[in-house]
């Protein structure tokens, strides 16, 4: 056994004159990584999966309280003094972090933030370390090592930061390799790259990987053992054909079954508790009707920036290039891509809320690029959008009150401020929230419940498209659940045309009737949604679904297929 | 529609907003109640300064030149030796002097008027300047002065600098070049010399020094401000704002203001304690209040001269007015800016 | 490289225009009337008019601007009204003396704070820490004044140390018998608020990622303050002595005016005094186009010590 888990509890001092709280994180945890296994510790946000994993080295917060036991080789790393851990910190036991742009420092050279580590514990002069460098970075894929020695973090794509931060964690040939989210931040395709490349460093150095993630697509791929976590607790625990095929606990259960699936659309997607009450849904998909009348045609819609250069010049950068596409009433246009593909932008487009360049979009005939300042206010009534960061879409110091009245005053929607309050309620009970929330504040609601307040301030101005930006890419996949559930039952309810924009092909192939993809601006194949996932003509759609992980597909096979 | 009848909005439970949340904990920081305390205690005593209750006859010699302190006790008498005079009967000039007719007509009118003999005390509360005057009196005065001109004077910087800066960072481009045009200007300059400068032109008085420190102070609050609106103007709920058809000035003042007050607030209060400074030294340099006005600055003046003779009651007293309130006021704001801050808010 | 050299020296020009126009507007419109000032007390009227006459004063506002602009240009500064000394001679005179004072209160300043806030930072949340920032507020509570008159009086009058006031034409005695007073006076001021923004600094780069990093590799808590940190709070701590840099030539008037000392400071607050409008326009105008050098040069330091930053 490698590394022992006993008993974890850990719990944070919160607030400092006056009163002060003590918030469990972690309460009573307990689990073992033998010698060369891939450990998955799955959990959605507030489980406490990432504290478990920091808790081992201690690289906890100052006002951090543990308890309990972790055992490796026979010392409790618990009751370690600094300078032990401090020896075991990047030698036997090594980390590798979320965000590569943040955790590498920005001041220092790839070959010295590499170098410290063997200078530190390897006891190597700098030229040998730095030798040795340039060979950790051939090993995890840089292409022309020598020359990478020398170049700043920041220089370096996302990918390849992450690659670096694995070549430092590896450095001194580390016997446990903490990964907490490590592909969390970057694209499908490039997660598929590293993810491959730590099962391989993994297979050739025998060393044991704990895998945090969120994502059991990912967990099923790459794991051999799984450690279920919510709020703080383990749920169940144990090799991964288990978990996958016949897990015992209710919430494990009910977190495999809501995740939508590339395959088979149902009508509802499953929420979590709805599961492990027992509950299913007895809602049948309704057809969606083929002739109705399209609410909304783009056609060519261009969009560039201009960016200074040089001493006078100015450079073109060409975000949207030429998007066609019609949406009719009732029904979904899903567009995906990865960063940089200019979907967002196209999106805000749509509003207005960037200037197109060229092209037009026509809404009930009349061309939305034309109109006058006026008629364009009438227009916002008509086409709203749901952005993709529920932390930042309401204004901080708006109560709910407030920010779902302050549209219907604007345009002057009810006849006075009884009747919009009671609208308000009308609209609040419609997407699931209770009355009592229009005196609250936006920080008083989760992720989930203030999207939910988001779609409810465009419904006060009764719109009949609404542009969907990232808009569940924020949440926990049960919370995404239950909003892309309330989506589907607004459309069903009034007739609502959406354009969902995503990267998560499988969220959008729930809701979606037709599927742009788009990459560099570029509309790259433009399909319904059955005819695209079952069989892609083009070759970065086929890239695209084949690196989407699909979780757990039988023995176990190479990473690389499938 | 329900039947039932529902509360109205004014009525439903209306949770904390971000002040409330912020006087709760600023409540149980200690010092920073006290410094409160402190600074409320100060605005009373200005208060009543201000409104002629208390050390209004600062002016009044009441005291003998440089008393000591009451607790030192009065100043030995001095050993005034007498000049000799000379004996005999005084020589009658009459003839020579052209005053001589009007001598009787003015003892006359002499006799009508009264003189005022106020015993000159030989100690005061905290001791007396060169002229005899009361420096409890003329300390308290010059609190009013010197804290007045600080406040307004960061109410006159801050104002302009969040106005401008408001424009600059939600407008941008040309806007923004002209005002960054402008900010240059001011900034090439160096601080002093530009007070120097104004000073120059306008001269003494109380608005001028308002004035004057208002008008070259406000580069800093309107850099911080424009960064902020900078930042929001991209956020999303202001984005979610201009979709749902809210106006500029209503963007920019409804929805971005109140999320950057807790910024301008706590730069101004950094604002108040370096123009109260300031202004001490440009009175000191005889640049600020005018002469007829006390300050602390005026008081240090003085006391420089003072201390060589060995007179220290004068600086002693400005320096530990100065140095409480200044203090007191410091350590509010650092409680403040702590109550204020968003990340133990949660909101952000 | 060259390219962005060019773009800033050119975009120097509208902000010297508008500070050439600012000093000009000040005291054409709002100052008293410089023949009034130069007639003095007595003057008659027909006097006053002579004078405004030889002054081109009567002249119309767009002739007054050119000449002022042409006397920039030519870097003719005019003469002193006061001692009718050649402006440039006044500042190339007095500059040496600033200069001898304050290069070593900005050495000294930026090399004890700078250890002192990493001590500070070292110790952070400890009562020490919370010691040293209650004394650095109230040290910074109590005006510089207050400081010069009872350091003067402690360690010149009383104790005799140090001389009370003089300056010598020899550097070397200057620096040893005249400067010691002023410049440890001045750093013991000064320390308290650049340790205050130096902590900060520290403690704000403390909270990064890269900091969570360099632990995980195993690096002692000193490598991690002392090389991580301090590495990257150099960033702005240089743009804060840049930024501080151009207050020097005219930032030491205090002590010059306290210790007599012929320094550039003293002589433009003499002029202020005297209502001597060329000196003060001259020193605006001159310290305006320092500071945009100096800015310059800061920025293209920026460039050395932090890898990130890509001149445009």
């Amino acid at each position: 056994m490698l590394l022992s888990i006993q008993e974890l509890k850990v719990a944070f001092r919160l607030g400092e004159r006056g009163a002060v709280t003590l918030v469990k994180a972690v309460d009573g945890v307990s689990f073992d990584i033998p010698d060369n296994t891939t450990l998955a510790l799955v959990g959605e946000s507030g489980s406490g999966k990432s504290v478990t994993a920091m808790s081992i080295l201690n690289l906890l917060p100052d006002n951090a309280q543990r308890q309990g036991r972790i055992l490796y080789q026979d010392q409790d790393l618990l009751q370690a003094t600094l300078p032990q851990l401090q020896s075991l910190r990047g030698k036997e036991i090594a980390c590798v972090f979320q965000d590569p742009m943040t955790s590498l420092n920005p001041v220092f050279t790839v070959g010295a933030q590499l170098a410290e580590p063997l200078v530190r514990h390897m006891g190597m002069g700098w030229r040998a370390a730095t030798r040795q460098a340039e060979g950790l970075l051939a090993e995890v894929g840089i292409p022309e090592p020598k020359r990478r020695l020398d170049s700043y973090p920041h220089e370096l794509s996302g990918g390849q930061q992450q690659r670096v931060m694995i070549a430092m964690a590896l450095a001194c040939g580390p016997k446990l390799l903490i990964a907490d989210e490590p592909t969390t931040a970057l694209d499908v395709t490039i997660q598929r790259q590293i993810l491959e490349l730590i099962a391989r460093l993994k297979e050739q150095r025998r060393m044991s990987v704990l895998f945090i993630s969120h994502d059991l697509g990912v967990v099923g791929e790459i794991a051999d053992q799984v450690v279920v976590m919510r709020q703080g607790t383990v749920r169940e625990q144990g090799p991964v054909a288990a978990i996958f095929s016949a897990p015992k606990d209710l919430y494990t259960r009910a977190l495999l079954a809501c995740r939508p699936s590339l395959t088979d659309v149902p009508a509802r997607l499953t929420v979590i508790d709805e599961h492990i009450q027992g509950k299913v849904s007895a809602v049948v998909a309704k057809p969606k009707d083929p002739a109705a009348p399209v609410v909304l045609e783009v056609r060519s819609l261009a969009k560039s920036f201009f960016l200074r250069e040089g001493l006078f010049g100015q450079r073109e950068f060409k975000a949207v290039r030429g998007v066609n596409f019609k949406l009719r009433r009732g029904h979904t246009l899903g567009v995906v891509g990865e960063s940089g593909s200019g979907k967002t932008t196209m999106g805000l487009t749509l509003l207005r809320l960037h200037e197109p360049t060229a092209g037009e979009v026509i809404f009930d005939g009349r061309d939305l690029l034309k109109l006058s300042d006026a008629e364009r206010q009438l227009m916002r009534r008509r086409i709203q959008i749901v952005f993709q960061n529920p932390y930042a879409s309401l204004n901080p110091r708006f109560t709910i009150g407030q920010t779902l009245l302050e549209p219907m005053m604007i345009h002057g929607i009810g006849a006075d401020g009884a009747e919009r309050e009671r609208r308000a309620r009308a609209i609040l009970a419609k997407v699931g929230l209770g009355e009592d929330a229009l005196g609250k504040y936006p920080h008083e609601f989760s992720g989930g419940q203030r999207q939910r307040i988001a779609i409810a301030r465009c419904l006060t101005l009764d719109p009949e498209v609404l542009v969907l930006d990232e808009a569940v890419s924020a949440l926990d996949v049960s919370v995404q659940a239950q909003v892309l559930n309330l989506l589907k039952d607004l459309q069903d309810e009034l007739g609502l045309a959406y354009v969902f924009i995503s990267h998560d092909l499988a969220v959008v192939r729930f809701l979606s009737d037709e599927v742009l993809v788009m990459k560099d601006g570029e509309v790259v194949e433009q399909a319904s949604a059955t005819a695209l996932l079952a069989a892609p003509t083009q070759e970065y759609t086929r890239n695209l679904l084949g690196a989407i992980p699909r979780g757990y597909r039988g023995e176990r096979r190479s990473v690389t297929t499938g | 529609m329900s039947a039932v009848l529902t509360t109205p909005l004014a009525a439903a439970p209306r949770s904390e907003g971000v002040w409330r949340t912020a006087w709760r904990r600023f409540r149980g920081d200690r010092v920073g109640m006290v410094s409160l305390a402190i600074v409320a205690a100060f605005l009373v005593l200005i208060l009543l300064s201000a409104t002629r209750l208390v050390a209004s006859s600062w002016q009044r010699e009441v005291g003998v030149p440089n008393a000591p302190p009451t607790l030192l006790g009065p100043r030995p008498p001095e050993d005034l030796g007498t000049i000799e005079v000379p004996k005999g009967p005084n020589v009658d000039l009459s003839d020579v002097d052209p005053l001589a007719p009007k001598y009787k007509e003015w003892a006359e009118r002499a006799a009508k008027m009264k003189t005022e003999e106020i015993p000159r005390a030989q100690t005061l509360p905290l001791g007396g300047d060169r002229l005899g005057r009361d420096v409890l009196a003329k300390t308290i005065k010059g609190t009013e002065i010197s804290v007045f001109v600080g406040v307004l004077a960061s109410l006159l910087a801050t104002g302009i600098g969040t106005l401008l800066g408001a424009f600059a960072g939600f407008f941008g481009r040309k806007a923004d070049d002209f005002l960054e045009w402008l900010y240059n200007v001011f900034t090439a300059v160096p601080d002093i010399l530009l007070i120097f400068a104004f000073a120059a032109v306008f001269g003494r008085g109380i608005g001028t020094v308002v004035l004057i420190l208002g008008l070259t102070g406000w580069a800093g609050v309107y850099r911080q401000v424009r960064a902020e609106f900078i930042k929001h103007r991209g956020r999303e709920y202001v984005r979610a704002a201009e979709a749902i058809g809210a106006s500029t000035g209503s963007r920019m003042f409804r929805h971005i203001l109140p999320n950057v007050s807790h910024v301008i607030l706590v730069r101004m209060s950094l604002l108040v304690v370096g123009f109260i400074k300031a202004e001490v030294i440009l009175s000191y340099l005889g640049l600020g209040v005018p002469v007829d006005q006390v300050s602390w600055g005026t008081m240090l003046a003085e006391a420089q001269a003072e201390l060589i003779l060995g007179y220290w009651w004068q600086l002693a007293a400005a320096t530990l007015f100065m140095a409480v309130f200044v203090t007191a006021f410091s350590l509010m704001a650092d409680a403040w800016r702590d109550a204020l801050d968003p990340r133990l808010r949660g909101a952000e | 490289m060259s390219a962005y050299l060019l773009r800033r020296l050119w975009q120097m020009v509208p902000t010297l225009i508008g500070v050439v126009l600012l000093v000009w507007l000040l005291f054409k419109y709002f100052g008293a009337d410089p023949a009034v000032i130069l007639g003095g007390l007595n003057a008659t009227q027909e006097q006053v008019a002579a004078i405004r006459q030889q002054l081109g004063l009567d002249q119309a506002w767009y002739v007054q601007l050119g000449i002022y602009l042409k006397q920039i240009v030519t870097f003719d500064w005019g003469r002193s009204w006061a001692t009718n000394e050649a402006v440039s001679n006044l500042f190339a005179t007095r500059l040496p003396a600033t200069l001898t004072v304050m290069v070593p209160i900005l050495i000294l300043d930026t090399l004890l704070s700078i250890p002192v806030a990493l001590g500070v930072a070292y110790v952070r949340g400890s009562l020490t820490d919370r010691t040293l920032m209650i004394v650095t507020t109230v040290a910074l509570s109590i005006s510089f004044l207050v400081y010069i008159i009872v350091g003067q009086y402690l360690f010149g009058f009383q104790l005799g140390w140090f001389p009370v006031q003089g300056w010598s034409d020899s550097t070397w005695t200057n620096l040893t018998t005249f400067v010691p007073l002023p410049v440890m006076l001045a750093v013991l001021v000064g320390i308290s608020p650049q340790t205050r923004l130096y902590r900060s600094f520290f403690l704000d780069e403390l909270g990064h990622d890269y900091v969570r990093t360099a632990r995980a590799k195993g690096m002692k808590e000193d490598t991690v303050l002392f090389k991580h940190v301090l590495r990257n709070a150099m960033i702005p701590i240089l743009t804060n002595v840049g930024y501080n840099l151009p207050g020097i030539f005219v930032g030491s008037f205090l002590i010059e005016v306290f210790f007599s000392i012929p320094g550039l400071g003293r002589e433009v607050l003499l002029a202020v005094n005297r209502s001597d409008y060329p000196v003060i326009q001259a020193a605006t105008v001159y310290l305006a186009m320092l500071t945009m050098l100096i800015n310059l040069a800061t920025d293209l330091l920026y460039k050395v010590v932090d890898p990130r930053v890509v001149l445009k």
